[in-house]
């Protein structure tokens, strides 16, 4: 009965493994080397020459920080806040899965990066600005 | 309602760790009462806040005080949905033990379990996320 047991909860772990694999290819949505995003709005560009675009829900307690080390790091570029929640279409349409994730657009709206967390923002902004 | 202060998400992840190995522990040995405990201990957290939350509380207390300060912190309200989540399921749990119905028991007991091994180690959190997805499609209110 104990090994029986045993398998069950070894079958569980496999499981779950397995399962996080997946999540995360799940939330990390459009792959950064595969940028298959539609065109940023013009609204949300502003004819600035590079933006960020800082994908938030009420619920990120490290979104804002985020934005700060953006605006901190790249002040020749625009940073704009958009709420998930609020924004759904937009969410949608870049596969948004968590918060913070962050695009980084040029002038013409082309998706340049995309970062999914906290520690993939502050990994770019180290190596890349 | 004023949003609640974030808090560190290593202590909902702390909770968890317990929780599975307590739950697959339980299962192993075939030691039923560890399902109403953990669900009356979820409860605890759940319904008054971290501070009673017998395994919140000592990583606050003891835990976290021995730690680096964390790198980024959470919303409490998604880990709070996830554990409230997690009561219903142990408690159903319960009620099928005392029904005599086992299978049915550790079955609920292992769905938890599966979910709380997957956040403590991932930090992959079902409910916080099912709680977020309502969100996206239900603006909330702060």
């Amino acid at each position: 009965m104990l090994l029986a047991r045993g398998v069950v909860v070894l079958v569980l772990l496999f499981a779950v493994a397995l399962v996080t694999r997946l999540y995360r290819q799940w939330r990390e949505g459009v792959r950064s080397d595969r940028p298959d995003h539609p065109a940023v709005p013009a609204s949300l560009l502003a004819g600035a020459q590079r933006t960020w675009i800082v994908f938030t829900t009420p619920f990120c307690a490290s979104c804002g920080p985020v934005e700060s080390r953006l605006r901190a790091s790249d002040p020749g570029a625009r940073v704009v806040k958009v709420d998930a929640t609020r924004e759904p279409h937009l969410a949608d349409a870049f596969s948004i899965r968590s918060a913070p994730t962050v695009l980084l657009a040029d002038a013409a709206g082309t998706v340049l990066a995309r970062l999914v967390g906290a520690e993939a923002v502050d990994s770019y902004v180290r190596s890349s600005i | 309602m004023a949003t609640p202060p974030p808090i560190d998400p290593r202590g909902p992840r702390f909770n968890q760790s317990v929780l599975a190995v307590a739950l697959l522990g339980g299962f192993l040995f075939d030691w039923r009462p560890v399902v109403p405990l953990f669900a009356l201990v979820l409860l605890a957290g759940a319904a008054l806040g971290p501070r009673y939350g017998p395994f919140l509380a000592l990583y606050a207390k003891v835990i976290r005080p021995r730690l680096s300060p964390p790198s980024e912190l959470e919303d409490p309200r998604p880990p709070r949905f996830a554990s409230s989540v997690g009561v219903l399921f142990l408690g159903a749990g319960t009620l099928a033990f005392v029904a005599g119905h086992s299978g049915v028991g550790w079955g609920l007991a292992l769905i938890v379990a599966a979910l709380a091994a997957l956040s403590a180690t991932t930090g992959i959190c079902v409910g916080c996320e099912i709680y977020l997805l309502a969100a996206r499609r239900r603006p909330v209110t702060s």
